[in-house]
């Protein structure tokens, strides 16, 4: 029962993070992030082999690089800056000059690849059997399998979730967060007005990419394995349907929707009877995610918890000559 | 070398199922500005619309045609159903990216309990096979390239002699002044998604027909090079996307034999992030028949 509790409390941790990442990138700023499950793969992938000792460890049935065997808190830093540090290449091919429709398929055709690559180079990252026996944090000086450390390890994502909520927050409500949003709602007037449209693409895509690490760290510190099939595209647009059912670019739609949909599928089905041939739910399941984004798409677009609308009080003078895109937002 | 040019051989019969597939791609968002990613999964069940008449003892060949009508119904119906009634209601470009990827998964997921997990191949007879110095190609694959050149020469014909022709590209360059020259947008539109989606039916049944087996899964393989291709001739042009698979096609295939045939894929990517750091309106932009719009 703790198992479970903890299991399902830190999964939710980590869809939570990964959803306020989407939240920021896709509700905020309007950049459609299909590529976003690389950033959660490459955090999980550098937590794994900075805390898996060398890969002649175990019998040597698995090849990995690196394989530096640090202590707790390393290994987790290390993510979050590989996942930003992911970010800036991606985005200088993909946000300088292409529409956003290009965009997005570009880094949906990015995921595809990237995950032929692993899978086909064994020598990397160990191809599609992918990474296991990943040590968890601290385990050599507490007992990874005691209830207590369970607990421990739920608290700590959850804390996590819960300062990245806030720091979500601070950079929603900042100035930076309203040129995000200006720049999403009219990018012609954004840049009119002096913004530097790449320039803001570039760092919410750094912000949502050091997110994503952190959630791969702290997801494959408690399963222990990590493999190409955990992070397959179609995984992106759960997170996806979990922003636009939540309510994108308002960070309590992101905690709701992460909560609803990739948390409460994986629990509702789990206690369905099973019916059917083999492999019947978990289509139907992806069914349902895509028809999920269809319907609220087409019947509330905007999400179960809507951003907020921001209104100022126009200032006279402003509000006649000025731009009505720029006095709105 | 000799491996070379037999790799060679391969491409002119991948370049032919790229374009057949990549012409209707683009030319779907030419002339509705949508970028269709359900554009894969059509294929593959059309391919399998195809496979439950091959199975049941027709020809491949005789059960090709209805691999393009199923694609051809699918397409329009699809258009009908969920594209038109979204952009109706003004959903944005992204919107409509993600609602098709949706789609995407949709299609995937139904066909899979219906068509099963397992890949399944054409009971085909690839014929003779025909030997030009190093190049190997069987009678099938020389069928499938003759096939394709006819299909491109038809797109041809059609956009530069017919009124429907004329119409599409009208259509392509400004919707709105189309409609008020009095030509019937609305009919174009379902004629464009027919048309490109019977090209999808046709690509799909081929690509079947050259591959080993083919899954539900292969949907999202087909896709990459399609997207490459289409891109690097410039988005909305069909002329340009018969130059991409030309080129995507000669490139993976060489490529496979150079360095390993698993990256092939990776080679059609390399070429697409070229393409979009030094030239994002692709090679033939603006010059096309159906300039993108926007």
């Amino acid at each position: 029962m703790t198992y479970y509790l903890t299991t399902v409390l830190v999964y939710a941790a980590v869809d939570i993070l990964a959803c306020l990442a989407i939240s920021l990138q896709f509700g905020v700023s309007g950049i459609v992030n299909f590529s976003f499950i690389i950033f959660q793969a490459a955090g999980a992938y550098t937590a794994a082999v900075l805390s898996l000792p060398r890969d002649t460890a175990n019998g040597g049935f698995q090849t990995y690089i690196l394989g530096l065997n640090l202590s707790f808190p390393l290994p987790w830093i290390a993510a979050t800056l590989v996942g930003a540090l992911l970010a800036p290449p991606i985005g200088l091919v993909v946000l300088r000059r292409l529409r956003s429709d290009y965009q997005a398929i570009a880094m949906l055709v990015l995921s595809v690849i990237a995950s032929l690559v692993v899978t086909n180079t064994p020598a990397f990252l160990d191809g599609a059997a992918g990474l296991s026996l990943v040590p968890q944090p601290l385990s050599d000086k507490f007992n990874p399998y005691s209830e207590a450390y369970l607990w421990a390890y739920t608290a700590g994502a959850l804390i996590l979730a819960v300062i990245v909520f806030f720091i979500a927050q601070r950079i929603i409500n900042s100035p930076y967060g309203r040129s995000l949003r200006a720049m999403r709602e009219n990018e012609v007037a954004a840049k009119a007005l002096g913004k530097n449209a790449v320039a803001l693409k570039m760092t919410v895509f750094v912000v949502g990419g050091a997110i994503a690490g952190l959630s791969g760290a702290i997801l494959v510190g408690f399963i222990t394995t990590w493999a190409p099939s955990t992070w397959l595209y179609p995984e992106t647009l759960i997170l996806f349907a979990a922003v636009i059912v939540g309510g994108r670019g308002n960070n309590y739609g992101a905690v709701l929707g992460a909560l609803l949909v990739p948390v409460g599928f994986e629990e509702a089905t789990r206690y369905l009877p099973p019916f059917g041939p083999p492999g019947l739910i978990p289509a139907l399941e992806w069914v349902c995610i895509g028809g999920l984004i269809l319907g609220f798409l087409w019947f509330r677009p905007r999400g179960v918890l809507p951003e907020r609308r921001r209104v100022f009080p126009p200032r006279r003078q402003v509000a006649e000559v000025g731009n009505p895109s720029a006095s709105r937002d | 070398m000799s491996l070379i040019v037999a790799a060679f051989g391969f491409g002119l019969v991948s370049m032919s199922i790229i374009a057949i597939s990549a012409v209707g791609f683009t030319m779907q968002f030419g002339i509705t500005n949508m970028i269709n990613l359900a554009y894969g999964q059509v294929m593959i069940a059309s391919a399998y619309a195809a496979y439950a008449l091959n199975n049941a003892g027709v020809s491949i060949w005789l059960s090709l045609p209805v691999g393009a009508i199923f694609g051809a119904v699918f397409s329009f119906l699809l258009n009908r159903l969920v594209y038109a009634p979204f952009q109706r209601k003004g959903t944005n470009l992204i919107g409509m990216v993600i609602i098709s990827l949706a789609v995407s998964l949709v299609i995937a997921n139904v066909m899979l309990p219906i068509v099963g997990y397992y890949s399944v191949s054409y009971h085909q007879d690839p014929g003779t096979t025909y030997h030009f110095g190093s190049i190997a190609l069987t009678g099938e694959q020389i069928l499938i390239i003759a096939l394709a050149v006819v299909v491109m020469l038809a797109i041809y014909a059609l956009l530069r002699f017919t009124r429907l022709g004329k119409a599409m590209r009208a259509t392509a360059a400004n919707p709105t002044l189309a409609r008020n020259c009095g030509i019937p947008t609305a009919r174009v539109v379902d004629l464009a998604w027919l048309i490109t989606g019977a090209l999808c039916g046709v690509a799909g049944t081929v690509a079947g027909m050259n591959s080993d087996s083919f899954s539900v899964a292969s949907g999202s393989e087909f896709l990459i090079p399609i997207i490459a291709a289409s891109i690097l001739g410039g988005a909305g042009s069909p002329y340009g996307a018969m130059i991409g698979a030309v080129i995507i096609g000669e490139m993976t295939e060489i490529s496979a034999a150079i360095i390993s045939p698993e990256y092939k894929q990776v080679v059609a990517f390399a070429v697409l992030v070229l393409v979009m750091v030094l030239r994002p309106q692709g090679l033939l932009a603006k010059r096309g028949a159906l300039a993108a719009a926007g």
